[in-house]
């Protein structure tokens, strides 16, 4: 469903990618891991081209994404993204947050937005904040906010950017959960993630990275239990 | 008062000039402002462009006309550009309109450059993702938020156009100041005109003042700050 070919990305002289092949099936879980600077973010940011590809060639079901002729806006709407900072909309209420992208780019009557928009948020366990300001929420609570707001426009992938980095310890399981049963439901997803033991549980497959590359990767349990590369070892000896 | 022997009965024999020019000076104050908003609009959005066509001209614009006085650039739009181009003056009213327009464009310019440049980047990223094109998330979530924090600074900058606006009595427009300028004249007396005008303009800005308070709270709905604490649900 996504193939990345050779992509490499410089920022000036600084190159954080240096090459990285992959493919991603239909209905995979696949988080990446690897020390912080290691280009795993800008891996998944590459992905809807919110970072400018410097080389190589990523597809979408077939279609190049960092073609001039591809119209970049089309593809995002079918690719979910969820922030590490959350990035609500803070000038608009929760119900607003998610109805807007479907009625602004899918042009989807305002009634039927709003009833998509509340059978989102009874699945992320929301439906009573639908009129709050996302400043009256909780991290945790604007995070599920954040992944409503993504399935509303029923994209075909989610990228999630360290979803719960930002967020404070007694917060992170209740979005991990809403997670968990995006994997449960079929969604392909490419997470970025610090939480090992969420990769361990739900990824189908797992990429190790560091320096701009791909280190290692495979199904969590051979990764996890039985890495093959030093730095592997090492990263996850300091992190298990 | 008896220091001073301030003699009133002379603003009053010219109350009529006086009222004349508080009415110039609101016109050419809210003209030129409306005008200067419009304009710099489009090039506060040229400042934060990435374009360099629509860079360049909109940073040397604001260059220039916040780096010349603005009683130099009505002169010489009065004097030298109107003249030029149309061949003929059109009269204080014009060519006070433009200089005050083209002057606060500059400022609205900038203003309304660091209020989309104070906006968070996630939140065009966000945006983005969801599949926006660049002016429409601009549109819908850019300025909206970037316009309550620019309504302050654009207050400022309405009440210091009203006062800037004096300058042009140069051009012997008949606002307020001139007003002044003539019952001074008129009878070598300077305390009772230019005090009056001073507490003429005094007025006009509390007015302007009053205003911005509210058009700031009007918009502050829904997203008030002071208000935020109150139903926020601990987890």
């Amino acid at each position: 469903m996504i193939k990345v070919e050779n992509l490499h990305k410089t920022y000036g002289k600084l190159e954080v990618l240096k090459g990285i092949d992959y493919e991603i099936k239909e209905k995979e879980v696949v988080c990446v891991i690897g020390p912080s600077g290691s280009g795993k973010s800008t891996f998944l940011r590459c992905i809807n081209l919110l970072e400018e590809v410097t080389d190589g060639a990523i597809y979408i079901e077939n279609v190049k994404v960092n073609d001039p002729k591809t119209d970049i806006n089309e593809i995002r709407t079918e690719v979910g993204m969820v922030f590490q900072q959350f990035n609500l909309f803070p000038h608009m209420s929760v119900l607003d947050n998610i109805t807007m992208a479907p009625i602004q780019v899918r042009k989807v009557q305002k009634g039927k937005a709003e009833s998509l928009a509340f059978e989102l948020l009874d699945k992320v366990g929301l439906r009573e904040k639908a009129h709050n300001y996302p400043e009256q929420l909780s991290g945790g609570q604007q995070q599920r906010v954040a992944i409503a707001r993504a399935l509303a426009m029923k994209p075909k992938v989610m990228l999630f950017d360290e979803p719960t980095s930002a967020l404070d310890p007694e917060m992170v399981k209740e979005v991990l959960d809403v997670m968990k049963q995006l994997a449960f439901e079929g969604m392909t997803m490419v997470v970025v993630t610090h939480e090992m033991g969420f990769a361990r549980e739900v990824a189908d497959r797992v990429i190790f990275m560091d320096g701009g590359y791909i280190i290692e990767e495979g199904n969590p349990e051979d990764v996890f239990g039985s890495p093959q590369n030093d730095r592997t070892k090492a990263f996850l000896g300091k992190v298990l | 008062m008896d220091l001073l022997d301030l003699r009133w009965d002379i603003i009053w024999n010219y109350r009529e000039m006086f009222l004349r020019g508080i009415w110039i000076t609101i016109v050419l104050t809210v003209s030129g402002y409306a005008g200067g908003i419009i304009l710099g609009v489009l090039i506060g959005l040229g400042e934060t462009s990435k374009k360099k066509w629509l860079y360049w001209p909109s940073k040397l614009y604001v260059d220039l006309f916040r780096g010349t006085p603005m009683l130099v650039q009505i002169l010489i739009i009065h004097l030298a550009v109107i003249p030029t181009i149309f061949g003929q003056s059109y009269g204080f009213m014009v060519s006070g309109i433009l200089a005050l327009l083209l002057n606060s464009a500059a400022y609205n310019a900038e203003i309304i450059r660091a209020g989309i440049q104070s906006i968070d980047k996630g939140q065009m990223e966000a945006a983005r993702s969801l599949g926006l094109t660049h002016s429409k998330a601009m549109r819908k979530i850019i300025l909206p938020q970037a316009f309550r924090r620019m309504i302050p600074p654009l207050g400022n900058e309405f009440i210091a156009l009203l006062k800037d606006s004096s300058l042009v009595t140069v051009i012997a427009a008949s606002d307020i100041l001139y007003a002044a300028k003539i019952v001074a004249g008129a009878y070598n007396r300077f305390w009772e005109p230019y005090l009056v005008a001073a507490v003429l303009y005094l007025l006009l800005t509390y007015l302007v003042t009053k205003l911005v308070a509210y058009v700031e709270r009007r918009f502050s709905n829904g997203y008030n700050p002071r208000r935020k604490r109150e139903g926020r649900s601990l987890t």
